[in-house]
């Protein structure tokens, strides 16, 4: 397994005081991880220790982060692996608003204040027709300016991600032209679709079943030897991960939200075929250092 | 049973798209009927359930053959919609979203018609179906912490933590309803009945909406326990639940994320990592997909479900009390 290229990336979730382990570590890491500051600094340490990209839901703090990481001259900014919807946000904001016509209402001011005109134009499509495809497309085209806004066009966006909420959502209900719409648009758009989960066998069986090739696609899975957050359990997504037939998999969870130490995840990790990558994310200055290099070192 | 169970969702907010999805991941369960009274809900949700039937409001769904129903509108709803079901004879088998009314005189009157239609019934107090609770009510059960001394819980979300959010708060049926029903029904899971003997709340934007609650409670046998619910409070980036309780042994601290266990010679912790908190489908957290599948195979089996009617009832009759004792104590 030598030979392999492995992408190396830090992931957001401690950035928005998000610790899978337990919240109460969270919340005894303080507010000064998530001030853009703070964060855009440990990206920029993984960074300079062996992290390739960055990947992020699209929020306001994590667009702060990438407008700081962007704004030397002298860096070059990461590539770029942007989660949308923020769905957690977005359920936050449902609760806030009313429900999800007060979301939608929220959105479409959102949108209309853009000045993205094309996304609007897109999403007034969507509101006529009544149609989630074209109105997913439309969010995509907000959120895709929003980014590059931020980074001033510098960096690549690499793929992006349809969030695990939206796409256990869709894989549940059979939405395949939902999935269908989603890759095709951003092919033509010559960014690379990904889709995040949390149900990667079942994934894999409904993409087999719809005759859907993901082979062009990045698909982001927790991976680890506790087998936590691998649904239904262990052995079927290791065994849809060997019949996938292609190396398009970023590896999440690898430390089972810090259960384990880089090393065994390593061990465990480098021995899976198909996957092309890892996510973590690092909430101290040691950890974005020590924990970048370990898997270099080890996976590469 | 040899043919798909057939199920209709009434409310299409996040918690019934929520539990249809659940639902249809599942095998042997058809999502035959969608009911949601708003036309654009609908006009966009006829794309994405083509094979359902959707309709706007439940008298609609009479002519429809239904096995079940889950019921997940906004809870001053609940009484209404769930009285209507079982009065249309839509079907005996209905789950209900917490809590099962917004009071304890519907509650009660819902219980009374479940139990003359029969049929099996359910309400959504998933925290019993967390890997974290479970361990804990299975540690209570074999008595590791010898007699129960006392208990402190709470509920807490950030939910209207902000100024601006909290005009919106009272469309939720309070604080009360909404999270510390959760921690009042792990609450009587695991130590029986209990009586409030103190109760404050609070309305934080004064429109009489009740966005924090503080009371008192003790058993039959003497416990006592001491509940904290607020959705104000700052740092809950998601709502969490979580109880400390002392016994004559040692204590046991549970939230969602793990248990610890703390005797005189021995400490132990586990996290979910290590309770085997997998799902077959996981959407949201794991606890909905253990919930719909225990509620679904309760109804394939026909053995009563818990937390039933009867149970959900329980947890309304200690807010009731908290509400009139918040009142009396001034």
């Amino acid at each position: 397994m030598a030979d392999r290229t492995w992408i190396l990336l830090v992931g957001d979730n401690p950035f928005h005081g998000v610790s899978h382990l337990s919240q109460e570590r969270a919340r005894g890491r303080g507010d000064e991880i998530t001030l853009p500051e703070k964060a855009s600094h440990l990206v920029r340490t993984a960074l300079d220790n062996g992290a390739d990209g960055f990947m992020f839901s699209v929020s306001d703090t994590t667009l702060s982060i990438l407008e700081l990481i962007s704004g030397s001259e002298n860096d070059e900014l990461p590539d770029l692996y942007p989660l949308v919807p923020y769905a957690y946000e977005y359920v936050r904001l449902a609760t806030q608003a009313g429900g999800i016509s007060g979301l939608g209402r929220r959105f479409a001011r959102q949108l209309l204040s853009s000045r993205n005109f094309k996304a609007i134009a897109m999403g007034f499509r969507g509101v006529v027709a009544m149609d989630p495809a074209t109105l997913l497309k439309a969010y995509l085209g907000y959120e895709i300016q929003r980014i590059r806004s931020s980074t001033g066009g510098k960096g690549s966006i690499r793929s992006i991600l349809l969030h695990e909420m939206i796409a256990d959502m869709a894989l549940a209900l059979n939405l395949d032209w939902l999935f269908k719409s989603y890759i095709d648009f951003l092919k033509e758009l010559k960014i690379r679709p990904g889709i995040e989960t949390r149900n990667f066998a079942y994934l894999v069986d409904r993409f087999q079943e719809w005759d859907l090739d993901p082979k062009g696609v990045l698909i982001a899975a927790p991976f680890n030897r506790l087998g936590f957050q691998m649904n239904p359990s262990r052995e079927p997504c290791e065994r849809a991960l060997e019949q996938l037939g292609a190396r398009n998999v970023i590896a999440m969870s690898v430390l089972a939200s810090g259960y384990l130490d880089p090393a065994e995840a390593a061990e465990y990790i480098k021995k899976l075929p198909n996957l092309t990558g890892i996510v973590v994310g690092v909430s101290k200055e040691k950890h974005a250092s020590e924990t970048f290099r370990l898997f270099r070192e080890e996976l590469i | 049973m040899g043919r798909d169970l057939r199920v209709a969702v009434i409310g299409l907010g996040k918690m019934g798209l929520l539990h249809a999805s659940i639902l249809n991941s599942m095998p042997n369960i058809e999502v035959s009927a969608l009911c949601e009274k708003s036309f654009l809900i609908r006009r966009i949700f006829r794309k994405i359930f083509k094979e359902a039937r959707l309709v706007g409001d439940v008298e609609k769904l009479s002519s429809s053959e239904i096995d079940a129903v889950y019921v997940t509108t906004p809870i001053p709803s609940h009484y209404f919609i769930t009285k209507d079901v079982y009065l249309r004879g839509l079907t005996n088998n209905v789950f209900v979203e917490k809590t099962l009314g917004a009071n304890l005189p519907q509650s009660k009157e819902l219980c009374e018609i479940a139990r003359n239609c029969g049929g099996i019934n359910m309400v959504g107090y998933m925290k019993r179906f967390s890997v974290t609770f479970k361990k804990t009510k299975a540690l209570l059960d074999q008595s590791v912490l010898g007699h129960l001394k006392s208990f402190e819980t709470y509920a807490y979300s950030s939910d209207f933590a902000s100024e601006n959010t909290l005009s919106r708060s009272a469309s939720r049926g309070g604080v009360l309803c909404d999270l510390g029903s959760h921690i009042v029904d792990l609450a009587l899971w695991f130590f029986g009945d209990l009586d409030v003997e103190s109760a404050v709340m609070e309305s934080t934007n004064g429109s009489g909406s009740e966005d924090t609650a503080d009371f008192k409670v003790r058993s039959l046998d003497g416990l006592e326990g001491h509940f904290e619910v607020s959705w104000c409070k700052r740092g809950y980036r998601l709502p969490e639940f979580g109880l400390t309780i002392r016994g004559s042994n040692g204590t046991v601290r549970a939230d969602g994320d793990k248990v610890e266990l703390d005797l005189e010679d021995e400490k132990t912790r586990w996290f979910k990592q290590d309770l085997d908190d997998k799902v077959r489908f996981l959407l949201g957290d794991p606890e909905y997909c253990r919930e719909d599948e225990y509620f679904t195979n309760s109804i394939s089996t026909n053995i009563r479900p818990e937390p039933s009617f009867d149970s959900a009832t329980k947890v309304d009759h200690v807010i009731d009390q908290v509400r009139r004792r918040a009142t009396a104590d001034g």
